[in-house]
């Protein structure tokens, strides 16, 4: 019985020194909800704004794509439309 | 008569045969396209038909003669970098692409030493710094005219442009913006015929783009839907009954709750590969790619609908079901590879509409494409470690933490690499023998991720990646990266594999005659007898070749050929000379020893048996007093 003990002992350390036990808990099989199953692994934040992992992300930045698909797809509905009108597609 | 019933008896009277026409032209225009798909003189689709199953019935070439095919003529694009996709054939005229800058060629298949008609745009040089990837693209599509219009070509363009050219002349009938290069955005995807309609991807997912399928009317350039990967359910597109037959692959408000903030915004979920369509369900199959960045820290959650499998209803592009296949993605195992549909009987003997997808994450999918129920999900290979299992209840990945991603970790070993066990290949489907064939990579990596804001146009990857052959491979000599298989989708067993020197980028071609064809990044086509694997022809192309094999019949010939052009992903070290193992997202080790083997340089070449040709004529194409 000592011997047992003294040896999961031994395996917990190792396992705790090597991060394996931490690192192990994600296998992606935990579900909050349907369809919606990530964890943080442990040791990471759980949402990065705040975190040493924040990227810091440009809210000026994060709205160009958007912007540019409002412009593209009205400069493309303008040509449609003028090749409507006119049967000539003018780009 | 109330107001009511007035309104509604107007509109049968006037509106009705109006909708009854344009349901029957759009009937007109699938049916054609069916029709012309099974005409072995034709090659009108980059997966040869709607089922992209990447077959031909032909049986002039086999594999008791091909050792006897030989080049009967060839064309040059006079480009560099890599050539990916293949030609089209209709009616006796051939329809070659090329890498930036996207020239367009027609060529007569009576006399292919003139080009009928060429399209050589003027695009900005500047969409050459925002490629992902070399300067690819996969190829044309082809609209098969009304009565409204004459026949069409679509090509897309590294600048984000989609054109549509008249088949005949090469006149630009539209040409509309389908990205924007200053934030990203590019194309180098095939674009997609259903009925009257251009389907479009998107590419950019390495520079942040949130990932779109798009719709445009052939005959007005008007869009007809456009739906996103990420971000409100209203803007991806979900049908009523989104999921109704598996609901826990998850349904509403998934796009905007598993991403942390507006981080779906730059979320990627791009989807620069392949579709398939079947008439009968009226459903087009694709797949979005990996989210953004790489760096899997930065972007807390499952990051749905990227790495998704979409069956999406043709005319609304509204999506029935969506099975995501690596949630919140590690590795860039982006899910945008091929979808080769089969009607098989599963292993209960029911009759089933099937769909099965090679994904880069070294699983192949089978699913139910009318429900989207998980059929089978294999390992591409016994080597990839990343998965224990797919588990078919639930449709959830076990993933072995041991092979996670994480900042400040350099993860090992992992397999596949962010190249996959299986990329942009367009596989095939033998029917008769129920096997599809497969191009595979073996590839593994190690991966560190970094932190790096977002700034649009600009690259936001976040991660060092360095692969390697897998452990089948030779890694000190950086050979043995590549594999091609034959895989029943019922059974789950492989009937046959055998190894490549490097990836089989490319994909591969099955025939009626025994033959499963492919090219090789080192610049051969092969052919090997598809019941046994066994190698029977080979030709030493003028460079790597990195597209699909093709055939078709011309004046009672049959051809096959093949694009060829070293390039691509597992290319870019030798195309930019570059030697950092990590650099090109990691494909430069990988590939350290391709250069010894092939340049740049590329084209197309039609093979014969003995070599036949229009040229058999020496007199064809002589000056004449």
């Amino acid at each position: 019985m000592k011997i047992k003990s003294k040896m999961l002992m031994i395996a917990l350390v190792a396992a705790l020194s090597t991060g394996s036990i931490a690192v192990s808990a994600y296998d992606g099989t935990k579900c909050k909800a349907k369809g919606n199953c990530w964890e943080a692994k442990p040791g990471y934040p759980k949402k990065v704004k705040g975190s040493k992992y924040d990227p810091k992300h440009s809210k000026a930045e994060l709205e160009k794509q958007t912007a540019s698909m409002i412009a593209q797809e009205s400069r493309n509905k303008e040509r449609a439309e003028n090749f409507k009108k006119t049967g000539k597609w003018v780009y | 008569m109330t107001s009511a019933v007035r309104h509604r008896s107007s509109f049968f009277v006037f509106l009705a045969p109006l909708v009854l026409s344009l349901f029957s032209l759009n009937i007109s225009a699938n049916d054609k396209l069916v029709k012309m798909a099974e005409d072995d003189r034709n090659w009108v689709m980059q997966c040869k038909n709607y089922d992209c199953n990447h077959y031909s019935k032909m049986t002039q070439v086999n594999n008791a003669n091909v050792k006897r095919l030989r080049p009967s003529w060839s064309f040059s694009t006079g480009l560099l970098h890599g050539h990916e996709g293949s030609p089209l054939v209709i009616d006796g005229m051939m329809y070659i692409h090329s890498p930036f800058p996207n020239n367009t060629y027609a060529i007569n298949l009576n006399e292919p030493g003139v080009i009928v008609w060429e399209h050589k745009p003027k695009q900005d040089p500047a969409a050459r710094a925002v490629a992902c990837c070399d300067l690819v693209n996969r190829g044309l599509a082809y609209w098969p005219g009304d009565d409204k219009l004459p026949p069409m070509i679509v090509k897309s363009q590294l600048d984000g442009k989609v054109v549509v050219l008249n088949a005949k002349t090469g006149a630009v009938h539209w040409e509309v913006e389908n990205g924007d290069i200053s934030v990203g955005q590019t194309e180098t995807a095939a674009p997609y015929v259903i009925k009257n309609m251009v389907i479009q991807g998107s590419s950019g997912a390495e520079l942040g783009v949130r990932g779109y399928v798009t719709a445009y009317d052939i005959h007005s350039g008007e869009m007809v839907w456009r739906w996103y990967a990420t971000g409100p359910d209203k803007e991806i597109g979900l049908h009523k009954s989104f999921n109704k037959e598996n609901p826990h692959y998850g349904q509403k408000g998934l796009g905007l709750a598993t991403w942390e903030d507006d981080a779906w915004k730059i979320g990627g979920g791009t989807n620069w590969g392949w579709y398939a369509y079947d008439p009968d369900v009226d459903m087009f199959y694709y797949g979005s790619g990996n989210p953004a960045p790489w760096n899997e820290t930065m972007r807390p959650g499952d990051n749905k609908w990227t790495m998704t499998i979409w069956g999406r209803d043709a005319d609304t592009g509204l999506a029935k079901f969506g099975y995501q296949k690596t949630p919140h993605d590690e590795w860039d195992y982006a899910g945008v590879n091929v979808m080769m549909l089969s009607e098989q009987k599963d292993k209960k003997g029911k009759m089933r509409k099937l769909l099965t997808h090679p994904d880069r994450n070294g699983i192949i999918y089978t699913l139910d494409r009318e429900t989207g129920d998980l059929v089978s999900a294999d390992k591409l290979d016994e080597t990839a470690n990343w998965v224990k299992k797919v588990d078919l209840k639930s449709g959830l990945p076990i993933r072995d933490p041991e092979y996670n991603t994480r900042m400040d970790h350099r993860s090992k070993e992992v397999c596949p690499s962010a190249m996959g066990f299986h990329n942009q290949g367009v596989d095939s489907y033998d029917p008769n023998k129920e096997l599809f064939y497969l191009g595979i990579n073996h590839l593994c990596m190690d991966w560190e991720p970094f932190m790096l804001p977002y700034r649009a146009g600009q690259f936001f990857v976040g991660a060092n990646v360095w692969s390697y052959p897998g452990p089948k491979g030779d890694r000190q000599k950086g050979i043995g990266s590549g594999q091609v298989k034959a895989y029943n989708a019922i059974s789950g067993k492989y009937k046959w594999e055998k190894m490549e020197k490097f990836a089989v980028w490319g994909g591969t071609m099955a025939t009626a005659g025994n033959l499963v064809f492919y090219g090789t990044l080192d610049g051969f086509i092969k052919a090997r007898h598809s019941d046994t694997g066994e190698l029977l022809w080979k030709f030493k192309l003028p460079s790597g070749a990195i597209g699909h094999p093709m055939t078709y019949m011309h004046k009672g010939k049959q051809y096959v050929g093949i694009n060829y052009g070293v390039g691509g992903w597992p290319a870019v070290g030798l195309v930019f000379d570059l030697h950092d193992p990590s650099a090109g997202l990691g494909a430069v080790g990988a590939f350290k020893e391709l250069a010894k083997h092939t340049q740049m340089g590329g084209g197309f070449i039609a093979f014969s048996l003995n070599g036949e040709g229009p040229y058999d004529d020496i007199s064809l194409g002589e000056y004449e007093m």
